[in-house]
């Protein structure tokens, strides 16, 4: 899904990498569970979410945050 | 004697009979499905195939001491004296005869191409102690291949409170790993070719465990799988590859994407990262320009009929601008659009019949060049993109020459660039094009077998020779890849009962053969287990340089790159 498609901007059905400035610290880390996002986060500095599109509009806004960048789908390599 | 219809082969073991050498007889007898006991009175027999009228009446033929297996089908199995060729070659029913083959284990013949047994035996490696991990379509838990040796299973797609690396998915243990199915079937395949365990059939590794992954094809969750397979590894102590036979093309092809990022980052001693270069050989997916300053470059691609939407993502270096055009089949074009560094860079333009999205934003932070992403897609007139041949026109407004590269994207994948832009080269994408992966080729080793009803099928590729399928390095940036070719076609290996292959592919009720470098990357997984059973510790880059330094294209010197078999096809024994 892309951004131009949301119809609800508070679904959280944007996955996404986000990569930040340096490695994720506290006051990061406590930003994005209020986002919603948990999981292995501190001391990287890319790692992967899912987020409504507020979400990605509110990370965007961030100083830390170096680049937000859309999942892709991937296939398989069988001929 | 009808020797049109008898294979060359075939012909070969004949001709040695009735020269009466039977010591040649001897050597071609495994290979050519010739019974032939040393010193016994009766003569040699011959398993043949029979190509036939289907409903042929070929009883007649045992008074010659010819046993034929079936009574119907244009496909029959023989057994026979070698001297009665000459009365089954007459029978005006019977169309061609072709010798039975004698089928080598563990993947037929793929691992004796590379002289993994030998090394094998040599070394009494087996992967024993390591994790491979598998992020795929899933596994068949109750395979025989693989009892007792799945560690853990995280299925991505199935509902459920996620892992730590993601909340999303559910964790299996061992006990109820069957609610997770692999419908697909790529995943079981690519896991037995790395670890199946089978006294015929077997994988590289077969004493590795196995931690698997069943996968939504997210790139953001299969780093994630990547992220969860090496965790696991760490709280057992042990040392671990991560197999990856998938990948795209809507990145840079230079690496910096963020799956391959990721990969970079979680990689280290004992944390290896294998992947699949792709199979976009024959397709013209890439295209190349260079356009001098102040001037227009083109480039054409067909869309056919019925693709609903069709993208194409560009990139170029950071001292050159280019305005981005479409001109559709009717000859409507779009206006030039230049890159826009603040503020949202899509801009949407109306053709007849079709909606075109333009997206041109300033340098990407990954590596600092730029990109550009067009997107083609039918109106409400039209569901899908007008068929015919598109055109992408750029216009360097820089002073200075600038090279753009472009890759077709699209819902079925068969959008191609043609005319003098289309480049057979820099076809390898994410995650193949991660530094640290070793990034795998397809050589072919076998290209027909005996399948489940007896039928030879054969594929239109050359033996002992690159497949034309593998796709072509190098990166975007210059980087050599892939890094080594492995056999990837035609390969036997595990089938998950929960999936439904053609009945063509599948040589018995567990086994099925397939190709592409998805089955080329878990054979050199297989290998790395190997090496880090016996080396717990070895890095990405020691890895690179042992299978690097052990691969050689034919009739090269040690040490040759070529963009398609990378430095070569692995040699186990220089392991």
């Amino acid at each position: 899904m892309a951004l131009s498609e949301v119809r609800d901007a508070r679904d959280c059905n944007l996955i996404v990498f986000v990569q930040a400035e340096s490695d994720v610290g506290d006051a990061e880390a406590a930003f994005l569970e209020g986002l919603g996002v948990g999981g292995v986060i501190k001391g990287q500095q890319m790692f992967t979410a899912t987020l409504s599109a507020e979400g990605v509009d509110g990370l965007s806004e961030q100083s830390w945050v170096r680049s937000i960048r859309l999942s892709q789908r991937l296939g398989f390599r069988k001929f | 004697m009808r020797h049109e219809k008898i294979s060359a082969g075939l012909l070969l073991a004949l001709e040695d009979y009735e020269e009466q050498a039977p010591e040649r007889l001897g050597l071609q007898a495994r290979s050519l499905g010739i019974f032939a006991r040393a010193g016994s009175p009766k003569p040699p027999r011959t398993a043949v195939f029979i190509y036939c009228d289907p409903d042929a009446n070929l009883d007649h033929l045992a008074a010659s001491g010819i046993v034929i297996n079936q009574s119907t089908g244009n496909v029959r199995t023989a057994f026979l004296p070698v001297g009665s060729l000459d009365v089954l070659s007459d029978d005006p029913a019977v169309h061609r005869i072709k010798p039975s083959r004698y089928l080598r284990s563990l993947m037929d013949v793929a691992p004796q191409k590379v002289n993994l047994p030998q090394f094998k035996r040599n070394t009494n490696l087996s992967g024993k102690g390591v994790v491979i991990g598998v992020v795929d379509s899933g596994i068949d838990p109750k395979h025989p291949a693989f009892q007792g040796r799945i560690l853990r299973l995280w299925d991505q797609t199935l509902p459920g409170s996620g892992v730590l690396e993601g909340g999303y998915g559910i964790e299996l243990p061992p006990s109820v790993m069957t609610t997770s199915v692999d419908t697909n079937g790529h995943g079981t395949h690519v896991a037995g070719i790395a670890a199946g365990n089978d006294s015929t059939y077997g994988g590289v590794a077969p004493n590795a465990d196995l931690v698997i992954v069943k996968t939504d094809m997210q790139d953001a969750h299969i780093a994630d799988g990547v992220r969860y397979i090496f965790r696991i590894a760490r709280e057992m102590n042990r040392p671990a590859v991560a197999n990856l036979s998938l990948g795209g093309h809507a990145d840079s092809h230079d690496g910096q994407d963020s799956l391959s990022q990721i990969i970079n980052a979680l990689s280290g001693p004992g944390r290896i990262v294998c992947c699949a270069a792709g199979n976009e050989g024959n397709d013209n997916i890439h295209a190349e320009a260079v356009v001098k300053a102040d001037r227009l470059g083109k480039m054409r691609f067909r869309v056919p009929d019925g693709v609903g939407i069709a993208w194409l993502n560009g990139w170029y270096a950071s001292d050159n601008t280019f305005e981005v055009s479409v001109r559709s089949p009717w000859g409507f074009k779009t206006p030039f659009q230049a890159v826009i560094p603040g503020g949202n860079p899509v801009r949407k333009y109306k053709l007849l019949n079709a909606e075109v999205m333009v997206v041109t934003p300033g340098p990407d932070p990954s590596n600092g060049a730029y990109n550009f992403f067009v997107q083609i897609s039918g109106n409400f007139l039209s569901k899908s993109v007008k068929e015919g041949v598109w055109q992408l026109r750029v216009r360097n407004t820089s002073s200075t020459e600038g090279r753009l590269n472009v890759w077709t994207l699209d819902d079925r994948s068969s959008v191609f660039f043609s005319g003098k832009s289309a480049r057979d080269a820099m076809k390898i994408g994410s995650p193949g094009a991660a530094a640290s992966a070793i990034t795998v080729a397809a050589y072919t080793t076998k290209i027909e077998w005996s399948n489940i009803d007896n039928n030879r099928p054969e594929m239109g590729l050359d033996l002992d020779d690159i497949s034309d399928f593998s796709s072509e390095g190098p990166l975007r940036d210059g980087t050599p890849k892939p890094d080594v070719a492995a056999p990837g076609a035609m390969i036997v290996s595990a089938m998950s009962r929960s999936s439904t292959p053609m009945r063509e592919y599948r040589v018995n009720d567990d086994y099925l053969v397939m190709a592409g470098t998805s089955m080329a990357a878990p054979f050199v997984t297989g290998v790395i287990a190997l090496l880090l059973e016996r080396d717990p510790q070895l890095d990405p880059q020691q890895v690179k340089e042992l299978l690097c330094n052990s691969s050689r294209i034919p009739g090269q010197e040690p040490g040759t790159f070529d963009p398609k078999w990378g430095f070569g096809l692995i040699d186990a024994l220089k392991l």
